[in-house]
Order: C-alpha cells, then sequence, then structure tokens
C-alpha cells in the first residue's frame, strides 16, 4: 500500500524557519535559497537534464515520424520491403516474424508484429506517457490541494467526511483500483458533465490516475494546514473580516506552496510508471494509441526472437522516472532538508 | 460450431516492467509445471509427467488460449466447449471418432439406429437405445428428448434458429408463446421419438448431432449452468472441478465402455484444461512438457515456430480446417449498409498481411464457403485477386463515391493473439482508405456474447467460423435473416437478402446424400454472397496439431469438426 511519511512535524514547509539552518545572506527569499541548494546538487540536476531530454526527443515524435521515419505510429507495414545495405527485406515475414533494429532511418528499431515502426511508437508512446502523467499530475494536486486545504481548515464534520474518503482510497491497492476503473471505463468511457471522454482516449487513463492519488498529496496538506490555521496571519486575516474562501487561497495555501511542489516531479514519475503498469494490464492506454506499457505487453509473445520490443520501451520507462524521481529527491532536500516525503506502493 | 473463442518502489516496478517481463514470458515453465501438477480437483496428476503411463490411464493437461464460452452443455458454441461437451453429453447422433472425411460421417448416439424420414423429409422417426444411464446414475428416457430442446431454445444458444426455423412449434416455444415443443413427440415405454419440420432440412440429421443436443436428464435447470454441478449426460467423460476462466476437469465416466455405444469409444485418460494467460505461454508449455496438449483453436506465435518445428517438429503437425476468417460489416447501419462503402473495404483488405499475422497459417480466400467444402466456388474474386496487391487507391475512391468518407467506425476486436492484431490492422486500413475508425478490443471470454448482442448493432469487427458439420448451409447459418436473434445472434452483420433466403428455402431442403448435386447452385449463392461484399472474408486457417512427447502421437485423431479427439489420447 502507498504510505506517505513525514517528519514529526508534519512535513512543515515554513521555509522562512527552514531557512534558518543554512545562514542566507538578507534578502534572500526561501525560493531563491532552494534553488541554490539545487544548483549545488549536481546528480539531481543531471538526472533532471535526463527526464527533459526524454520529453524533448518524445515531443519532437512527429518530426521524427514525418521526416525520417516517414510513417506514422499506427501505420501497419506488414507486407512492405524495406532495402537495407542495398538488399530488400520484408518488414514482417511471411512466417509473421518482424524485421529487428536496422540502424537507419526507417525502421531503426525494427518493427512490430503489425510492421509498425517501433522508433515512431516508442516516441509517441512516451508522448502519451508523459501527457497523461502531467495531466493526471495536474488534476492529483488540484483536488488534493482544494480537498486537503478544506478539510484542514474546516475541520468538523467535513473533514471528517473528506479524511474518510481519503481513507478509503488510500485503503484500495492503487493497481487494483485502477483496474477496476480502467476497465470498466474502457468500453463505455465517462461522462464528466460538461464533456464526455471517450474509451480509447487518453484522458481516461490520466483521470483515473490523477484521482487515485488525491489522498497521498491531500492528506499530508491536510495536516499542515491543521498547524496553519490557527498561526497568528491567519487569526488577523480573521480578525480584518476576510472570508474563508479568501483566507484558504490568500494565507493558507501559499504557506502550503513548498509541500506541492515538492510532490509534483514524485507524482509524475508515479503517474507515469502507473500508467504503464494500467497500459501493460490492457487498462490503460487502449490500442492501437503507443505507450510504453502497451509496448511492453505488446512484445512479450516475441520475446524469444525480438527481445528489444519488450526492452526498449522497458528501458526508457527506467531511465524516465529515474530521471523525474532523483530530481525530486532533489527538489524536496532544497525545498525541506528535513522533510521525507516518498510514495511508496 | 464454433467460433474459435475457441478463447516497493517505483523504481522497482519500472524496473519489473523493463526486465521482469522476460521471466513472465520466457520462464513460464516453472510455474506451469507446478501448476499442471494439482489438477482443480486436486487430484494427483499433472500433465503427461506424472500420469500413469501405458495406454490403459494417466492424466494429461490440455491448455487453451481463451476458455470455453459457457460449459453449459446446451449453450456452449465455441471449439473449446464443443471439445468437451461431444464426448461428455451424447446427442441422438453423432459423429464418427475418426479423422479426416471419416469424421463428418453420422452415426447413431443414443438412438438405436438411422431415423426413419418420411412425409417428404418433414418428420423423422427415432427409436432412443435400452438401459442407457446419465453419468449421475439415472435412467435416460425418451422425454428427455424434447426437454433438452426446450432447454436449447430458453438458455438461447446461438445457433437456435437451427431449430426454431425447422422443427414445428419450436419458434412458438422460444417466443413464449407455448408450453411445449408441438413438433416433437416422445414415448417412456417404447422410446420412440418423433420430430415433425415444418419444412425438409437436408442436413437436419446434423442438427440433431449437434452437441448442444445431447442429451440431459428433465429437470435440469432451464437456465445456463456455469459452476458446479453441470447437468449430467450420457457419454465417455464428465466435466467437473470447474473454476471459471480458470481451470476444468474432463474426467472419464466410470460406467461407460467402449461397447455402450458402438463407434463412441471409453476414452483412455483423464484430463485437466487450463487456461493460459496467452498463446506464447500455452506454446510454451508444451514445447517443454509441462502441458501436454496445445487448443487446436489457437495459433502457436510465429516467434516460437522454428523452436517447435526444430526441438518438437515429431509431435507438431498443421492441418487445413473448413474455417473462415472474415471481418463482418454491418448491413443495416452506416457505413456498412452502403454496398460500395463494404466493397472499398474488401477492395483494400490486404489478406497476405492477415496471413502474416497468423503465422503465415492462412489460405487466403474470398470466398464464405472455405476450400473442401461442397459449393466453393472456382471463379475469381469480384474485387481482386486474394493472394495478390490490394488496390487501395480505388477503395479510397470507393468511399468517396459511397458518401461514407469521413463516418465514424467502431471496430470490435477480442483481445487475443493474433485476433488482437488483426483488428489493428484492420482499423488502421479502414483509416486508410478514408473512414474514421477507432478498436475496441474486449476480453476475449466476453467478445462473441458482446458482439452477438442485438442492441448493440456493432458497426464491424473480427469473426471466424469452424464447421459444425459438412454442409455449405452450416456457413449460411452467419448470413441467414432467420438466425438474427436479441442475443448470442451469429449473424452480426444482420444481413438480411431476399435473394440468399430464397436460395437458402431450396438449398438447406436438398439432402445430405444429394449434396454434391446442388454444388453449383451453392457456389452461384457464394459468388453472388461476395459481390454483394456483405462480409470482408480473408483466411482458411490452418490448425495446429501439437502435443507434449509423453502423448503418443501416432494414435491421436484429429477430427474435423472437433479438432483433437481427447478419447483418443494416450500416454506412451
Amino acid at each position: 500500500m502507498a504510505t506517505t511519511e513525514s517528519t514529526g512535524t508534519e512535513f512543515t514547509s515554513d521555509l522562512g524557519t527552514l531557512a534558518g539552518e543554512e545562514h542566507a545572506p538578507p534578502g534572500i527569499g526561501p525560493y531563491r535559497l532552494a534553488a541554490r541548494r539545487l544548483r549545488r546538487n549536481k546528480v539531481a540536476l543531471a538526472f533532471g537534464a535526463l527526464f527533459l531530454l526524454i520529453v524533448i526527443i518524445c515531443l519532437l515524435a512527429p518530426v521524427y515520424a514525418n521526416h525520417i521515419a516517414h510513417t506514422t505510429p499506427s501505420a501497419n507495414h506488414l507486407t512492405d520491403q524495406i532495402r537495407i545495405d542495398g538488399k530488400l527485406k520484408d518488414v514482417v515475414s511471411e512466417s509473421g516474424i518482424p524485421t529487428g533494429p536496422t540502424w537507419h532511418g526507417r525502421f531503426f528499431l525494427g518493427a512490430d508484429t503489425n510492421g509498425r515502426d517501433v522508433a515512431v511508437r516508442l516516441l509517441y508512446g512516451g508522448r502519451n506517457s508523459l501527457v497523461i502523467g502531467f495531466i493526471a499530475t495536474f488534476i492529483t494536486m488540484v483536488l488534493a490541494t482544494i480537498l486537503g486545504t478544506a478539510a484542514g481548515y474546516f475541520r468538523g464534520w467535513i473533514d471528517a467526511i473528506l479524511s474518510r474518503v481519503f481513507d478509503l482510497l488510500w485503503a484500495y491497492p492503487v493497481y487494483i483500483l485502477g483496474i477496476a476503473l480502467g476497465v470498466s471505463l474502457a468500453v463505455g468511457g465517462l461522462n464528466l458533465g460538461v464533456t464526455q471522454l471517450k474509451g480509447n482516449s487518453l484522458g481516461v487513463p490520466a483521470v483515473i490516475i490523477g484521482f487515485i492519488y488525491v489522498p497521498y498529496v491531500a492528506k499530508p496538506i491536510r495536516g499542515q494546514v491543521l498547524g496553519l490555521r490557527s498561526r497568528e496571519f491567519v487569526d488577523a486575516a480573521r480578525a480584518m473580516g476576510q472570508g474563508h474562501t479568501r483566507i484558504m487561497f490568500g494565507e493558507i495555501i501559499p504557506n502550503v506552496t513548498s509541500t506541492i511542489i515538492v510532490f509534483i516531479p514524485l507524482i509524475i514519475a508515479n503517474a507515469i510508471l502507473t500508467e504503464a503498469g494500467l497500459s501493460y494490464l490492457g487498462a490503460g492506454v487502449q490500442d492501437p494509441n503507443p505507450s510504453w506499457g502497451t509496448m511492453i505487453s505488446d512484445g512479450i509473445r516475441l520475446i524469444p526472437s525480438a527481445i528489444h520490443l519488450t526492452l526498449v520501451p522497458g528501458m526508457m520507462l527506467v531511465l524516465c522516472v529515474l530521471g523525474i524521481n532523483v530530481f525530486g529527491d532533489g527538489v524536496r532536500d532544497a525545498m525541506d532538508p528535513r522533510a521525507k516525503v516518498r510514495i511508496e506502493h | 460450431m464454433h467460433k474459435t473463442v475457441t478463447g516497493a518502489t517505483a523504481l522497482a516496478v519500472a524496473g519489473a516492467l523493463a526486465l521482469g517481463v522476460a521471466a513472465c514470458g520466457g520462464g513460464s515453465s516453472s510455474s506451469s509445471n507446478s501448476g499442471s501438477s494439482g489438477g482443480s480437483g486436486g487430484k494427483t496428476s499433472g500433465s503427461g509427467s506424472s500420469g500413469t503411463s501405458g495406454s490403459g490411464g494417466g492424466h494429461v493437461t490440455v491448455v487453451q488460449g481463451t476458455a470455453p464460452d459457457y460449459l453449459d452443455p446446451q449453450e456452449g458454441y465455441t471449439t473449446q466447449a464443443a471439445n468437451a461437451m461431444w464426448i461428455s453429453y451424447t446427442p441422438l447422433y453423432t459423429y464418427a471418432h475418426k479423422a479426416g472425411q471419416a469424421g463428418g460421417q453420422v452415426i447413431p448416439g443414443l438412438a438405436q439406429d438411422y431415423p426413419q424420414i418420411t412425409d417428404g423429409g418433414k418428420k423423422y422417426t427415432m427409436t432412443l437405445r435400452q438401459g442407457l444411464k446419465f453419468s449421475d446414475g439415472k435412467a435416460v428416457k425418451a422425454s428427455d428428448f424434447p426437454f433438452t430442446v426446450q432447454r436449447v431454445l430458453k438458455v438461447k444458444w446461438g445457433g437456435s434458429s437451427f431449430i426454431t426455423a425447422y422443427i414445428k412449434g419450436a419458434a412458438d416455444y422460444a417466443g413464449g408463446k407455448a408450453k411445449d415443443i408441438s413438433g416433437i413427440t416422445a414415448d417412456d415405454s417404447t422410446g420412440k421419438i418423433t420430430v415433425e419440420l415444418t419444412q425438409a432440412y437436408g442436413a437436419f440429421l446434423n442438427v440433431l448431432a449437434f452437441p448442444n443436443m445431447g442429451l440431459v436428464p428433465t429437470g435440469s435447470p432451464m437456465k445456463t449452468v456455469t459452476t458446479d454441478p453441470l447437468p449430467s449426460g450420457v457419454g465417455p467423460y464428465m466435466v467437473k472441478n470447474i473454476v471459471p476462466n480458470r481451470s476444468y476437469d474432463i474426467v472419464r465416466n466410470p460406467k461407460w465402455t467402449d461397447t455402450t455405444i458402438p463407434g463412441i469409444p471409453a476414452g483412455h485418460v483423464d484430463l485437466t484444461v487450463k487456461i493460459a494467460s496467452n498463446t506464447q505461454t500455452e506454446a510454451e508449455q508444451v514445447l517443454n512438457n509441462s502441458a501436454d496438449v496445445f487448443d487446436w483453436g489457437d495459433q502457436i506465435p510465429p516467434s516460437l515456430m522454428p523452436q517447435v518445428q526444430s526441438q518438437a517438429g515429431d509431435r507438431f503437425k498443421k492441418v487445413p480446417s473448413l474455417s473462415t476468417y472474415y471481418f463482418f460489416m454491418n448491413t443495416q447501419n452506416k457505413p456498412f449498409n452502403n454496398q460500395q462503402a463494404r466493397e472499398a473495404v474488401i477492395t483494400a483488405l490486404d489478406r497476405r498481411a492477415l496471413s502474416r499475422l497468423n503465422g503465415g497459417n492462412f489460405i487466403e480466400t474470398c470466398w464464405f464457403l472455405p476450400a473442401g467444402m461442397v459449393g466453393h466456388p472456382s471463379s475469381p474474386c469480384p474485387y481482386g485477386d486474394p493472394k495478390g496487391k490490394p488496390n487501395l487507391a480505388k477503395a479510397k475512391q470507393l468511399v468517396q463515391q459511397s458518401g461514407m468518407a469521413g463516418t465514424e467506425v467502431t471496430v470490435w476486436g477480442q483481445n487475443r493473439d493474433p485476433r488482437k492484431e488483426f483488428t489493428a490492422y484492420y482499423t488502421d486500413l479502414l483509416n486508410k482508405i478514408g473512414f474514421k475508425a477507432k478498436q475496441k478490443v474486449i476480453a476475449d471470454t466476453q467478445y462473441f456474447p458482446t458482439i452477438g448482442n442485438l442492441k448493440l448493432h456493432p458497426q464491424t469487427g473480427f469473426a471466424d467460423w469452424n464447421q459444425d458439420f459438412p454442409n455449405p448451409s452450416d456457413f449460411y447459418l452467419l448470413l441467414d435473416k432467420n438466425t438474427i436473434q436479441t442475443t448470442n445472434n451469429e449473424n452480426p452483420g444482420e444481413v438480411q437478402d431476399p435473394h440468399i433466403q430464397s436460395e437458402l428455402a431450396y438449398l438447406n431442403k436438398v439432402p445430405a446424400s444429394k449434396l454434391q448435386s446442388a454444388a453449383s447452385r451453392w457456389a452461384a449463392l457464394d459468388q453472388y454472397t461476395a459481390k454483394k461484399a456483405y462480409s470482408a472474408v480473408y483466411g482458411q486457417d490452418v490448425k495446429p496439431m501439437f502435443y507434449s512427447n509423453k502423448i503418443d502421437f501416432s494414435k491421436v485423431i484429429f477430427h474435423p469438426l472437433f479438432g483433437t479427439d481427447y478419447t483418443s489420447l494416450q500416454l506412451k
């Protein structure tokens, strides 16, 4: 089960206090101080750069597909032939075995069973994984911030209800809940009132993953808000006649921003990983949309003859998650060296 | 029959996905070893590996890539279901336990002899054998036959139209207008059974020989039974210990001997059928001898074929089957209610591509009636050579002319290799020629019940058919207006063509013994069907015979209708 650990002080994010650990020159704000700390963490920066590189490469997927591979991620080339070193070769043999890496523009990493270009699908798959990761993180952070703040600020029955809902969601293993939602929404899609997501839309796994991780962020925020709500500056705002909404958005939330920032890379990493897991199990991205998870799943039956179909997307997934995770740890250390924020399954 | 559904830390998880799958795919032998040694019923068995040796006993493990659609004897309609049913529920007539064409011969089952056919082919009179008992010890009565037919209709078997279209009063019973089927009478004291038809049907003896017509005792539940105990039957085997979508046992009926019914042998071994997660695992288990029988409804993955041929060439063989693989197109809804739109699909279809997805195990064809079936046309295909390059440009032009360009199409597919890949290819093809297609792939066991739900009106998708009996009318069930029903609909294209209906009205009356005399008319009908582009037919399957080295390969009977005949399996 996922747990979120905090220090005894519940992930204090009063950066002004923390800044006292390191005697900052006068006039340096907490965020500049955090940035200075992050710059000194070369390992974190290197992995952040790795993640950024993967993001850029994946964003360039259409350029690669159109100008180098000359295909699309779902175009089948089952009966096509390619010329390699002057010799014509079937993309997929008559007995159904796809070509391996050509190390040329077309089929650089070979073809899959449907004769689709693996390199193109890898980049588009990465794009899809990243898009889902970012959207899911946005959904998680927005919902968790609002709900966690409301629970901690109002306390009483609102807190009781929201906290029990968080507990309920938390009690379900992430993948079981994700599969249950993914499978049920894959056929009928998701009606959100104002808009409807079709079953094969990337929005479906993004919403599911975003929803699943809300308690993992909302609960620490709630804990922090419980402490903040009785602080002097909140009392002062209340004495000045400010309403609840203004106090929450004007006084409380700015003071939990560091927590939110620290959680963002961690949630992105977990969302990408969860998407891959759900897609691998058939409950995430739906064919013919590629994703690293579906590519690993599709490649399994060809392991004896084409192990790269499984290994390449797997390695991309590892590098991507490793990059954002290590960078996220660096951000956490920079923002709050005493905090131990971690999301575990 | 049968549609072949046959059927820690973040990093650690990432690592598992990246690398661990190799163990998942490649290292299945260890898990399957342990899995196959238990049997779901808790007996000591374990594939051929631990069974009693010799021709008189033992236990084997069958692996199937998908579960039977139903194990209920009156409702199962996939090859996986039929494999178990035809040896556990004997009908009045059944098929010879022989390979090749001889296996298509109907022999008396629970009936003493062949029926007396009178009244211009509209009345069948039969007598039940004496002294038969169900596997639970109850005596078999003639009245169990009308009960069984009623049960077939109550559970809405997919082939119900074979009954409702021909047996007098069956349609009224199915529609709730009658309490019993007026065309069937049975006398328990004499064992005499008569069946009156509304019209002569040349293949009616084959209808009586459907495994679904295997007798069950009067009083069995009038609803689908999916778990133990199934209704008892009469046959050399019994199905028990069902773990849905995981496993079931097919064990010998201790009361059955080779002489109980001539021509229906007692089996040599008990079987545990296990549902494998995918065909790769399934094939690997048989290759490394941790399971014994590969499901004939599945295909060995292309990547494993070189290994199978080099390491297990003496226990593997390909057998052409009488089957048709096609994409149905719903003729009542956009865009395929337009003939030009359907022609476009067939013109663009690259059957060579689909054959490659099937590991090269297709005979590319455009005809609905497969080669080897009476009536298979020998003329050129109307929309291009099935073995040649398709004409994409013409297909695009046809889509434009049809006015259906840009129409949204949902392509239904089954989550099972290589059918999932067929669906991906087909979806891409539809997009290439001008439709706006997206695919919807659903769990293999749910696929046919889903597309068979008439309310859904699926636009297009994967379909296949393996012969139920050696008669072209079996294949034309799929294009017969009368087979359209609310659930388990076998005509998802909702084809309702007056010419087909009028031809079937004539051709279905031709007695099985005179089938050759109608061959040219069947061929003309098949040419008409192809010309109207009702289905995008692409191949006739070549089936695998693949067993572990514990099985005596020389003794295995590969039946033309039921594939591996489990009664013929013997350990070396």
